[in-house]
């Protein structure tokens, strides 16, 4: 397992620090030059419109890293109040209220709700965060309600609930405090579940500029010069699955670890 | 008995409120957002003269609820409305790119479950050695990969290196069946993701079954090694896997529309991307009602089948 969590961190490593730091070290934009070349002082070749495709690959990988991390941590914003009331709350009708909504849209397939919207508006790169963490939020409110419902039914919470204590304190200081571990769990195979779809809805051209400087948008734009130019392809490619591999080893190895403690 | 009744009274009224939940939602999502569809299709230099004649076309100037349900009202007897970009009706563009989508699917499902059942039990069989870590490993990997990025290495390797595969479906037209080369590549995509997460199931169920007392017990009383882990583990193995089956037809359904749009297939996926470019809201509406209320139905076979293969199980109803 141990060899795992290294490879894990191995693998995605490259692509998060190249994602992280490349924007730094790209540098000023050169001069276009023809499409699809190789060489002439271009290290990977150029791309679609003659830009040079290292510079590009610098700079892609912050899109897809940053949007997916703040669709998580949106979707738990929405998540986690709503399965904490509907855990914690005495009513049945208010639990009804939240939960079944959430159950009825979890049907729904989740490229197609983000390929719904686009069809009306055209949302960027915030937009698409939104999106996926919409799509997101009804999966995430079920396993917070399930979690929360298990510690909210052990004796400690009738005490504090006896002693007088707030609503808040006990759903927040004490169900919330045990739900941490949980969540962290979920969290990690939620991102790797959300890096999926904001790229695949990136490569489909949602929450992206046509020619924006974003490892998806690099595979789609450059596809059809796949055959004189494969580089300006090929490195995107495999940048975005050394990071989805990588992701879902290290959340793997955390889970097992985890599970033997 | 009446517990089985009243559970499938209660999934099946779950599915009846999900597809009335789909179709409210299609309408909602493309109606009532800020974004107009008329403004939308009216494009970059909105005129407001095109703008108004888009609108009283599309009907917009009647009050919402009342397309609602005239749109409603027609979708059971199979009309979707007609398209705004070319005015055919919306039946005839799900007819054209029907048969590509079917073909793709079939396969997938065809080829999904042998393989993804069988990769599951042959790691489970061999638990902890190299078969299993291999297994194990692969699966893992490969599970969160998008289909995009590996379909282009795919062809990359097979298609420009190698050249023993087609890159795309392009000039083969809707007879795919003809050309098997050209869909080798996308069936092989599509199945990247729902073989994974189904083999690391069925070997999980599959090694808790093969270890649990009544196992053990068949074993005492001789019973074959073959009819334990066929006969009596494996139905129990699969329980867990049938409704992560239904879960894995979201991914399927992402990812026809992926790999019709990498491999150049003139299915579903295709028509509806274009749809989606032209701003054809008629035509997505349509297309994204057909696959929502395909997967309702699905989610709903999927879990009837877990309930069949292991009853005791409680399935969320």
């Amino acid at each position: 397992m141990r060899s795992r969590r290294a490879l894990g961190a191995l693998i995605v490593g490259v692509p998060l620090a190249l994602a992280l730091l490349g924007p730094l070290l790209a540098g000023g934009p050169g001069p276009r030059t023809a499409s699809f070349t190789l060489g002439g002082g271009h290290w990977l070749g150029t791309d679609f419109v003659g830009r040079d495709v290292w510079r590009q690959v610098l700079l892609g990988g912050r899109s897809v890293v940053l949007v997916a991390l703040a669709a998580t941590a949106l979707s738990y914003l929405v998540a986690l109040p709503v399965g904490l009331v509907s855990a914690l709350t005495h009513r049945t009708w208010l639990e009804e209220l939240l939960m079944r909504p959430l159950d009825v849209l979890l049907a729904v397939p989740s490229l197609l709700m983000i390929l719904l919207v686009a069809a009306v508006l055209t949302p960027g790169g915030v937009g698409l965060a939104l999106l996926v963490a919409l799509v997101n939020v009804p999966d995430a409110a079920r396993i917070v309600r399930a979690a929360a419902a298990d510690v909210a039914s052990r004796p400690a919470v009738e005490a504090l609930r006896m002693q007088g204590e707030t609503w808040w304190r006990t759903a927040v200081g004490y169900v919330g405090r045990s739900l941490t571990r949980t969540l962290a769990a979920d969290a990690g195979v939620r991102l790797t579940g959300v890096l999926y779809l904001v790229a695949t809805a990136a490569f489909l051209g949602v929450g992206v500029e046509p020619d924006a400087a974003d490892w998806a948008v690099l595979v789609d734009r450059n596809r059809t010069g796949l055959f004189v130019q494969p580089w300006a392809v090929v490195v995107p490619a495999l940048l975005i699955v050394a990071l989805t591999t990588g992701a879902n080893l290290l959340v793997d190895a955390r889970l097992e670890r985890r599970k033997r403690t | 008995m009446t517990r089985l009744r009243s559970w499938l009274a209660r999934r099946l009224l779950l599915g009846a409120a999900q597809t009335a939940a789909v179709v409210l939602l299609v309408f909602a999502l493309t109606e009532a957002l800020p974004g107009d569809a008329a403004v939308a299709r009216a494009g970059d230099q909105p005129d407001p003269e095109r703008i108004a004649a888009i609108r009283e076309a599309m009907g917009l100037d009647r009050p919402a609820h009342e397309r609602l349900a005239d749109w409603a009202a027609g979708l059971p007897h199979g009309d979707f409305g007609t398209s705004l970009a070319s005015g055919r009706p919306v039946s005839a563009y799900l007819t054209d790119g029907f048969g590509p989508t079917l073909l793709l699917a079939t396969l997938t499902i065809a080829l999904l479950v042998p393989i993804g059942v069988g990769l599951g039990v042959l790691a489970a069989r061999h638990e902890g050695r190299l078969v299993d870590r291999l297994v194990s490993s692969v699966t893992l990997g490969v599970y969160a990969v998008p289909e995009f990025a590996f379909g282009v290495l795919l062809v990359t390797v097979f298609a420009l290196r190698l050249g023993w595969l087609p890159p795309t479906a392009v000039g083969y037209g809707t007879d795919l069946l003809a050309h098997p080369a050209a869909l080798v590549l996308p069936v092989l995509v599509l199945l990247s993701r729902p073989v994974c997460s189904l083999a690391r199931l069925v070997r999980a169920g599959m090694i808790d079954a093969l270890a649990s007392p009544y196992a053990a017990h068949a074993r005492r009383y001789g019973v074959p090694g073959i009819r334990v882990r066929y006969g009596h583990a494996l139905p129990n193995a699969v329980a867990p896997a049938a409704q992560q089956l239904a879960r894995t037809i979201d991914w399927l359904l992402c990812g026809v529309i992926v790999v019709e749009a990498l491999y150049v297939i003139p299915g579903l996926g295709t028509v509806l991307m274009n749809a989606v470019a032209e701003r054809d809201v008629p035509v997505v509406q349509g297309l994204a009602v057909v696959f929502g209320v395909t997967t309702v139905v699905l989610n709903l076979g999927a879990d009837l089948v877990a309930r069949r293969f292991a009853p005791r199980s409680e399935v969320v109803a």
